[in-house]
């Protein structure tokens, strides 16, 4: 609310401009014209006779004077510094009616005075009503100050004291019902002032409640459409006890019944795998029924997880949801959403793949065994030794034996990393140990390939705690593919060293009281390099650089992807750092 | 032949294997070994049976055959009081922990994963027999 206060210095301004309300430019000629015209009809009466003239010469020179009050008046309007001249009108004006009584010798002239008398009341100021009263009884005394007969019919003596009294009383009347009026119209100004303020809030609350209102529906409407635009992903609003509120056609057809069915009518419990929602509060150490359903999304303020729906057929679905709460508009708890979409494809063809790659490794090692066994006794016999090229072919088929050996191994690896059947059972390790063996394992290929390998490592060794096996494999990956993407000539580095990882994640080579003691192996070459669109995808299960690809660099694309999992496996990280032609580094940090 | 045993009693195993010729890659790799007698059969059923009745020194058995799985063989001859003492050897292509670990668990004592080492599977099988030698002219190989 806006409270309209109206100041009295602006009240008295308005009063004064509503005087000369005819002429608001001219203010003093505006209040001098009634005398004006009065003027007009005292010289008719005289012209006509109706007014008797005992001195025709003083009869003109009033009317003179009166109409130059007039003139004066224009010039008082005129000037910027109007002052006193304001009563210098009247004042003349007096003077005026003053030589026109005095030369008619007529008391009808004095309602001549009814002019400068109104015009006095209505200026404010005290002068005005003493120029009033002086002027009123200067006219009474005119004819005796200027000699005019003095043995005149009339009396003027009782007009002497009621003229000015009169004069004076009347412009206190004037000026009191001007000031009354002129406070009832300064009330009536503010009361419609504020009148009109309160009509232009009103109206604007209006507009914006009607805004807000066309806001709010649109949004709803948004959300609406938006939500029934969504058919592959069930969405179900819930209260706090799991009644539904919101069912989308998602649901519907996920669920198979129409929403009129649902909302408000049914739990979304009864959607779910009784057995699940049991198992699930026994894990959670929760109520049954809704309170299990929600139970981790209450505890970490949203849950995504895969849930058995059960649809209006008895179907079973696997529908991955994502759970978060719901507030209304006052911010209070008010439901559930349950954000659904079905992964029962999804998960079948997962373990479909995990089966396949398990039951294809598991039958490539028994024939494995056959053929390494054998080349084995064949090899090892000391009874019947081989030719050299024999023994160079069997060395082929050995090689090549191992090399699908380990693709076996590490295909099995990745499916069990994939199914998070991996872990670690750590002792420990000595890292510097484990890159010497990888230089060793590595040393004949790379100088088949005409690459240098240089190792720096403490002499003292490296311990962290880990899996002696999967750190060496990791280690034996790193240095294979390095030897592997660099050209003939080239060099790859293998540095070991102690460091310290810092609050925020960086690593410093000086230690420091608070960080966590850690060590990292960098593998750097000068070979081909990985180009920054791939190095994101280089730990993705089966990826192959396009620069392995160019130069026909050997591998299936799953060394890196096992390295990241052992690493991360042992609460480690392994970053890569490369330039397309000038080489690469992977730093692999282990916790010690 | 192996002729440098640490003691001369004749060694039984019995080897259980479905696939033919890792079969006859174990036998050989027994009889390198040092056994006297050699036993073989392709299935769970049968090396049971055959167990039961030659009470083998040793039993080299596959985890994965028909009629039986050498888990089942493991557990059935533990469970007997005439065959609890015949120690156990699991060859299988499960090589993960869980793997050696549910063979260990079933009453193996020990555990080979394929593809193996035949050099590896002479040490094991001399070791269970209680028949190393310092110098048993196997040449040591490092696991595939």
């Amino acid at each position: 609310m806006t409270t309209v206060v109206l100041g009295g210095s602006a009240s008295r301004t308005r009063s004064r401009r509503r005087l000369s309300g005819l002429f608001p430019a001219s203010p003093a000629l505006a209040r001098a014209l009634p005398t004006t015209a009065l003027l007009l009809v005292a010289a008719g009466s005289v012209a006509v006779g109706v007014l008797p003239v005992v001195d025709g010469e003083l009869v003109v020179a009033g009317l003179i004077a009166g109409f130059l009050a007039t003139g004066l008046a224009r010039l008082v309007d005129r000037s910027t510094a109007a002052g006193d001249g304001t009563l210098l009108v009247p004042a003349t004006q007096f003077a005026a009616i003053a030589l026109i009584s005095t030369g008619t010798a007529s008391l009808a002239v004095l309602f001549l005075l009814l002019g400068p008398v109104l015009s006095l009341a209505l200026t404010p100021g005290r002068r005005s009503l003493v120029v009033a009263v002086a002027g009123t009884t200067a006219v009474l005394l005119a004819p005796r100050l200027l000699g005019v007969d003095s043995s005149a019919p009339v009396d003027l003596s009782p007009a002497l004291v009621l003229g000015p009294l009169s004069a004076g009383l009347g412009s206190l009347a004037v000026r009191d019902t001007a000031r009354r009026s002129g406070r009832q119209a300064d009330e009536l100004d503010r009361l419609r002032t504020e009148r009109t303020a309160l009509e232009a809030q009103v109206r604007t609350r209006a507009d914006d409640l009607d805004v807000a209102t066309r806001m709010l529906a649109a949004r709803a409407q948004t959300m609406t459409s938006v939500i029934d635009a969504v058919t592959e992903q069930s969405i179900i609003g819930t209260d706090t006890d799991g009644i539904i509120r919101v069912w989308n056609p998602g649901a519907e057809r996920m669920l198979g019944l129409p929403r009129a069915d649902v909302v408000r009518a049914r739990s979304i419990v009864e959607f779910h795998l009784p057995a699940e929602l049991e198992a699930a509060a026994e894990g959670a150490g929760s109520g049954t029924g809704m309170a299990a359903l929600v139970a981790a999304a209450q505890e970490n303020g949203s849950d995504v997880r895969d849930w058995t729906y059960v649809d209006a057929d008895g179907r079973q679905r696997t529908v991955s949801v994502a759970i978060t709460p719901r507030s209304d508009d006052q911010g209070v708890h008010a439901g559930w959403n349950f954000v659904g979409t079905d992964m029962t494809e999804v998960r079948a063809t997962e373990r479909m793949k995990d089966q396949f790659v398990s039951l294809i490794s598991h039958e490539l090692r028994t024939p494995l065994s056959s053929i390494l066994g054998y080349l084995e006794l064949v090899l090892d016999d000391e009874e019947q030794t081989l030719t050299d090229e024999q023994r160079r072919y069997l060395g082929t088929v050995e090689r090549n034996a191992h090399r699908l050996q380990r693709l076996v191994g590490d295909l099995l690896f990745t499916a069990q990393v994939e199914a998070g059947r991996f872990t670690v059972q750590p002792e420990d390790v000595d890292l510097a140990g484990v890159v010497r063996a990888a230089e060793e394992t590595a040393r004949v290929a790379a100088a088949t390939a005409g690459v240098e390998i240089h190792v720096d490592v403490p002499e003292n060794g490296l311990v962290v705690a880990g899996d002696a096996v999967r750190l060496g494999q990791a280690c034996d990956n790193l240095v294979s593919n390095a030897v592997k993407f660099t050209p003939s000539g080239g060099r790859v580095t293998l540095s070991l060293r102690a460091a310290w990882r810092l609050s925020d994640g960086a690593i410093s080579h000086t230690e420091q009281s608070a960080a966590e003691p850690v060590a990292q192996l960098a593998v750097s070459d000068t070979g081909m390099g990985i180009s920054t669109e791939e190095q994101g995808q280089l730990f993705t299960r089966f990826f192959r650089a396009s620069t392995a690809q160019r130069n026909a660099v050997p591998g299936v694309g799953l060394g890196l992807t096992i390295t990241k999992a052992i690493t991360t496996a042992h609460g480690g990280t392994l970053d890569v750092v490369s330039a397309e032609g000038e080489g690469t580094t992977f730093t692999l940090t282990l916790p010690m | 032949m192996d002729t440098s045993l640490s003691h001369a009693a004749p060694v039984r195993v019995l080897v259980a294997d479905d696939e033919d010729d890792i079969r006859d890659l174990v036998c050989l790799a027994v009889r390198k070994a040092g056994a006297a007698e050699v036993t073989a059969v392709a299935d769970g059923t049968a090396a049971l049976a055959a167990a039961r009745t030659t009470v083998p020194d040793l039993a080299v058995l596959d985890v994965s055959m028909p009629g039986a799985t050498g888990l089942e063989v493991c557990s059935a001859l533990r469970a007997d009081p005439a065959t609890a003492g015949i120690r156990i050897l699991l060859l299988s292509a499960g090589a993960s922990l869980d793997d050696v670990a549910r063979g260990l668990s079933a009453g193996a004592d020990a555990y080979l994963a394929k593809p193996f080492a035949v050099a590896d599977l002479v040490h094991q099988i001399r070791a269970l027999t209680g028949r190393r030698t310092e110098t048993d002219g196997l040449p040591e190989r490092q696991p595939a």
